[in-house]
């Protein structure tokens, strides 16, 4: 389960430090920082904390696109959506990362693939406001089509609930990946719960 | 790769590709080019690093990246040039390695300070006079610090924020090795020709 961060819960330092604490010690999950509202130097100083939290965790904590800043803060490793620099540039440049890329095409999955890319991101698989800019959404069926044509994880993303997680695991996604269900903090380990006992099941 | 003895820097903006003012700015006798985009998306300043890191390089200039460690390691570029709200230049120092030029931006000689000590190569030092290209809460400094924001670190000082033909001598002999221009080069009718003068003033 890969639980992202939108620049709300996790930018208000002190309360979320204890969020991720909590959620990192829930289940393993991944959280992925995409906080396009801090600057760097908020952001190493907020990933540096996270990171020297989430070692003990078993949990994994991802920085969308500064892999400058995974590097220096100890992070696990870098996302890279679709318009980072090259991802077998990000490879050579920071071979102990692990490096995640959001992908929106069969082609661009395998690409990755070969780039070295660790997992996938793909979606929006379903109607989704916040990735209303990748298009429509594009279906079960092509998640599993994504899903067979490369051998790496690939992670469901745009409009997943619970409900519909199970769908997307049946279809061969490896897990899946969500914000909006996770920016109510209050009700962050409910849901993180409740999407992990669809996954496992 | 070592500093210039006095030199004029030229930072991209929005107005122009940062490939073809790089290209007039080099062309102008600019001995420090610096890729500044803070809304163009990572793959966008990687294509636009690597060719102006080429230009450089053929011009034996030197070549920075604006925030971006990330995008300087990739391409492995000359340097970077940090703010006072960017990775601190400590870690970008060790990311980097020994022979990255790293420029710290200051206002004063405290920061200048910290940043000799954090591994900066030199600084930055502004906003030396009003400026409309980037949105500013403090005054400018005037010239008057420069030699105090230089001695304090110890290192070379680059004079930024609303200096042209017309004030580059004065913040020269306020002690600077050489100044930053955005809109001076990029706005003006012949870029070049701007870049040039400026450069003879730096030497006058």
């Amino acid at each position: 389960m890969i639980v992202s961060s939108g620049g709300e819960h996790l930018s208000h330092q002190g309360l979320a430090i204890q969020q991720a604490e909590a959620l990192a010690r829930s289940v393993p999950v991944i959280i992925q920082l995409r906080e396009k509202g801090l600057e760097a130097g908020p952001l190493f100083s907020l990933c540096g904390r996270l990171a020297s939290m989430i070692k003990s965790t078993g949990s994994m904590l991802m920085v969308n696109e500064r892999f400058d800043i995974a590097l220096a803060s100890g992070a696990h490793g870098v996302h890279l959506p679709e318009s980072s620099c090259p991802p077998d540039i990000v490879r050579k440049a920071a071979p102990g990362l692990i490096a995640g890329r959001s992908v929106h095409s069969r082609a661009t999955a395998v690409k990755a693939e070969k780039s070295g890319i660790d997992y996938l991101l793909f979606g929006p698989v379903f109607p989704t406001p916040s990735k209303e800019a990748f298009g429509p959404p594009q279906g079960l069926d092509l998640l599993e089509e994504v899903c067979r044509s490369v051998s790496i994880p690939v992670f469901a993303v745009g409009g997943i609930t619970p409900d519909r997680t199970f769908a997307c695991i049946e279809k061969g996604a490896y897990g899946i990946a969500a914000l909006g269900p996770f920016i109510d903090a209050g009700a962050l380990p409910k849901m993180v719960n409740r999407f992990q006992s669809f996954i496992s099941s | 790769m070592t500093l210039p003895r006095r030199f004029l820097c030229v930072i991209t903006d929005e107005s122009l590709c940062p490939v073809e003012l790089a290209c007039m700015a080099l062309e102008g006798g600019a001995r420090m080019v610096q890729l500044r985009r803070k809304t163009a998306s990572g793959l966008e300043l990687y294509e636009w690093a690597v060719r102006i890191q080429e230009l450089c390089r053929q011009r034996e200039a030197i070549f920075i990246v604006n925030d971006r460690v990330d995008i300087a390691l990739a391409m492995h570029a000359d340097g970077v040039h940090l703010g006072q709200d960017d990775l601190p230049a400590s870690a970008a120092r060790s990311l980097l390695g020994p022979d990255a030029i790293i420029g710290v931006s200051v206002a004063n000689t405290s920061e200048a300070e910290k940043a000799r000590y954090d591994g900066a190569n030199y600084i930055g030092a502004g906003h030396i006079f009003p400026t409309l290209s980037k949105e500013k809460t403090t005054p400018p400094l005037g010239t008057s610090p420069i030699r105090d924001i230089g001695k304090a670190a110890g290192l070379p000082v680059v004079a930024i924020g609303g200096i042209g033909a017309d004030n580059v001598q004065e913040v020269m002999k306020a002690g600077a090795s050489g100044i930053a221009v955005i809109s001076a080069v990029s706005g003006a009718n012949d870029p070049v020709a701007a870049a040039r003068d400026l450069v003879d003033r730096i030497w006058l």
